[in-house]
């Protein structure tokens, strides 16, 4: 990763904190596509997914003291951001589901297809080329969980009970792959 | 003496959103009691965010439908930034009402607030006037989702937020009430259910305030702005 671009996160960030529209504008610009298709991969619904990134830039907007730069770069902060809410709609799109369905017993919503795919700065690519080499060096059993734990928002029990194993293997699992995560990306970087 | 290596398997479970039940609160009870004064644990959550920040670049980029910038360029035009923005202006609200807002839970219900004055809880007695003002035709009854409702008596300076089978907030969270005007909200209080119940009285005059809206905030968060509405009401 270009450190010249992670500092010029922090000093967007520093903008946006001081009420600069167009540093908004900026991060919006740079991460507006990440954004959405982390938040597209977790919903899979193009309106969730919209309203996950809008929530992401807005929250962003209204509270940028949320960021403490001391604790990581901006990107990752925001992404969590991005990935946390993301989340949360899936799980409340579950609860919804699952009462919609008891109710009227409706068939459940077909995906919508995604948007186009785009081009992005430099180091942005560089960068995921990391983390998916990072997560292809994860044993199978520990990638799995770790995945859909992430990118299908299943909680530890869910996991269990799909795989069939103990809640105490998901744990330790997940533990594992977020450990070798953590190092992998710390020599990558 | 903490464990430190079960501390980690609930912090990666944690930042992942994965934890449920005794976990999770278990998990809350560590972000509380223990992590705001471990160095170690500190250092692990944060790396473990950094971590979960790093998985959402795998995604593959795409490009945000068009309509998303106008929306989020609409609402910066519109306000509701703490400051710095045209036509944010909580004090619109606090103004008139925070000298006047008091909000009391029934017996048990956790409730904090923001200084804006204390009262005995809510008894039995009082909890079955509600239910009977509710009933009456002139008063006003608004589902706020949840389980909950907003109950405005005719001709009474003062609104009620009910509920049964309400769920407990996500461990770590709490629900924010807020009082809406127009573009403004005033942060009322916290408060969490009691099995499932919820019972609140909000002293404010209903003319100043157009709804009432329960937010999921993190716990002990400073009540700045309103998040998304905690549940989706019916109307």
């Amino acid at each position: 990763m270009a450190v010249q671009d992670t500092a010029d996160d922090l000093e967007l960030h520093r903008r946006l904190a001081a009420g600069d529209r167009s540093a908004f504008d900026e991060l919006y610009r740079r991460y507006a596509a990440q954004a959405y298709g982390l938040a597209y991969r977790v919903t899979g619904q193009q309106m969730l997914a919209q309203d996950v990134v809008h929530d992401a830039f807005m929250a962003l907007w209204r509270a940028p003291e949320a960021f403490d730069e001391r604790r990581g770069s901006f990107r990752t902060f925001f992404l969590s951001m991005v990935h946390h809410r993301g989340v949360d709609q899936v799980r409340r799109e579950q609860r919804l589901r699952a009462r919609t369905e008891k109710a009227a017993n409706l068939d459940p919503v077909e995906d919508e297809d995604p948007a186009d795919a785009v081009a992005e700065a430099g180091y942005l690519s560089v960068r995921r080329k990391e983390v998916r080499a990072a997560l292809t060096e994860l044993p199978a059993a520990q990638r799995q969980v770790l995945e859909m734990a992430y990118f299908d928002g299943k909680t530890q029990v869910q996991i269990a009970e799909e795989l069939g194993i103990p809640l105490g293997t998901v744990k330790t699992r997940t533990l594992a792959a977020m450990r070798k995560l953590r190092t992998l990306l710390e020599e990558a970087t | 003496m903490i464990d430190h290596e079960a501390a980690d398997e609930l912090l990666a479970g944690y930042v992942l959103g994965s934890l449920t039940g005794p976990d999770a609160e278990e998990a809350d009870r560590l972000l509380t009691e223990h992590v705001p004064d471990c160095l170690t644990c500190r250092a692990t959550l944060d790396a473990f965010q950094g971590v979960t920040g790093e998985l959402g670049m795998v995604a593959d980029p795409l490009a945000p439908p068009e309509t998303l910038l106008p929306r989020i360029e609409r609402e910066l035009t519109g306000g509701r930034r703490r400051s710095g923005l045209r036509g944010w202006s909580p004090t619109r609200i606090v103004a008139g009402a925070a000298a006047a807002v008091v909000l009391v839970g029934a017996a048990g219900i956790a409730l904090t607030h923001g200084g804006s004055g204390s009262a005995d809880p809510l008894t039995q007695a009082d909890l079955a006037q509600v239910q009977t003002m509710a009933d009456q035709p002139d008063t006003q009854r608004r589902d706020l989702g949840g389980g909950t409702s907003e109950i405005e008596p005719a001709d009474r300076e003062e609104l009620y937020v009910m509920g049964v089978g309400v769920a407990d907030p996500r461990p770590g969270f709490t629900y924010r009430l807020w009082a809406v005007q127009g573009d403004s909200a005033t942060f009322i209080g916290d408060f969490m259910p009691l099995d499932g119940r919820v019972a609140l009285k909000v002293s404010v005059d209903p003319n100043a305030v157009d709804s009432l809206l329960v937010t999921e905030e993190p716990a002990g968060s400073t009540p700045t702005q309103p998040g998304e509405p905690a549940w989706d009401a019916t109307g």
